[in-house]
């Protein structure tokens, strides 16, 4: 029985923004020796997602739009309010909504030690929050 | 464009593996957000157009035990990136304070003075423990910054600006900044800066709320509008007190307000570059 668990860093540049992190996930898959299993990738913060959809710049700007409209930045949020846990003021809600909606892992199946996943599907770490530096953990499990 | 309040305390590059520093940012600076690389703090400025910020420390060695960076650290973060700006931070309970400024400025290069009486626990009117501070930084004709208004720590009673208007009297050449708009008395601070030259307050008040709602809610709200647009735009700088806040979201938050371009260039960028001996004063 084989588990890896790696997290790895990705580094954010825009406000909004989504990075493909697919060859980050097949080189932790390959360096795993794992030829039958299942990989899962999860983001560790709550204003980001990890999902999975067609890997098109259009795509992503759609993505990122519709999510903004439905998690405005100006919305009415309980949130905006002093967080001693942080700190300072919390007025991040909208990009924790966009992280419910959006999903914080996606699994695929490993065989023949590669990932299956059809040919346009694409993982993204997807930033609502940034810029910052984000962490995200790949698990392998198999044999 | 210059932030003018900005603490490098998220910065991994200066922070490091250093536990009483990361215990210093978390139980007296009561900041808990995790470190970040020097790369973030130059997205973060990069995304809302901001060229360079000033970074300042904090020395409460006397009232806390500890600095919250050294004048060498904040000269070694602007050794790694000349978007920095450093202000230099000395203890006033200290009798070698005056002298420890002089080094900063001569020495190391650093450009400002940041004090907070509340942190450091001492009278901005204290004549005896802070005027020879005073008088070096006017010397030295480097601007100070000094925290103003509300805070986390103990003793807001030593942070309402009124206190600076003795100091602002008895030191004409001092360029004085009201941090944080001295919110919540902003009335107090608009009344200093119109009537002493020598002061500045700059924008970095949040304390509910989102940035561009407390914005509104101070300019336009507590304060009109048109105020801040005929006399004092030329008396405020953009500051938005990172990593408190995010500097995109403060820029956000003044740029909504509705003011003339002329008066955010001001704030932007004049009024700052002036506190700073690079351009001349906005009202001149």
């Amino acid at each position: 029985m084989i588990i890896k668990t790696v997290t790895l860093t990705v580094q954010s540049r825009r406000e909004q923004e989504m990075i493909d992190v697919t060859p980050e996930v097949q080189r932790v898959i390959a360096e795993s020796g794992c030829q039958e299993g299942l990989v899962n990738v999860m983001t560790m913060h709550t204003s980001s997602s990890l999902l999975v959809t067609e890997g098109l710049p259009c795509l992503e700007e759609d993505i990122l739009a519709h999510l903004s409209k439905l998690c405005p930045s100006e919305g009415n949020y309980l949130h905006r309010r002093y967080l001693d846990i942080d700190g300072r003021i919390g007025f991040n809600a909208d990009a924790h909504l966009k992280s419910v909606l959006g999903g914080i892992s996606c699994s695929f199946a490993i065989s023949k030690g590669k990932m299956v996943k059809g040919g346009r599907q694409t993982i993204y770490f997807v930033e609502y929050d940034g810029p910052l530096s984000r962490e995200y953990v790949v698990q392998v499990m198999g044999k | 464009m210059i932030d003018f309040h900005t603490h490098p305390v998220l910065v991994e590059e200066i922070v490091g593996d250093d536990e009483e520093m990361v215990r210093v940012t978390h139980d007296v600076f009561f900041i808990r957000n995790r470190l970040q690389p020097l790369e973030t703090f130059h997205l973060e400025l990069d995304v809302c157009g901001i060229g360079r910020a000033v970074i300042a420390p904090i020395d409460a060695t006397a009232a806390k035990g500890v600095k919250i960076f050294s004048n060498e650290q904040i000269a070694q973060l602007c050794a790694m990136s000349n978007r920095f700006i450093g202000f230099a931070s000395v203890d006033p309970h200290d009798p070698n304070a005056p002298r420890q400024l002089e080094d900063a400025v001569v020495r190391l290069s650093l450009r400002g003075l940041k004090l907070s009486p509340s942190m450091q626990e001492f009278a901005a009117g204290d004549r005896k423990l802070a005027y020879p501070v005073y008088e070096a930084a006017s010397a030295l004709k480097v601007p100070v910054l000094m925290h103003c208004g509300m805070t986390w720590a103990p003793r807001c009673k030593s942070t309402n600006p009124m206190a600076l208007e003795e100091v602002a009297h008895d030191f004409p050449e001092l360029k004085l900044v009201i941090a944080h708009f001295g919110w919540p008395w902003v009335h107090e601070t608009a009344m200093l800066l119109l009537k002493y030259e020598n002061l500045f307050a700059d924008t970095s008040c949040l304390y509910f709320g989102a940035p561009w709602e407390f914005m509104r809610h101070v300019f336009g709200g507590q304060l009109p509008l048109t105020l801040v647009e005929r006399s004092l735009r030329t008396k405020i700088v953009f500051g938005s007190d990172y990593p408190r806040v995010e500097i995109k979201n403060m820029v956000r938050a003044v740029r909504e307000l509705g003011l003339s371009e002329g008066a955010l260039e001001m704030i932007f960028s004049k009024n700052a570059r002036y506190l700073l001996g690079e351009a001349e004063a906005s009202y001149k």
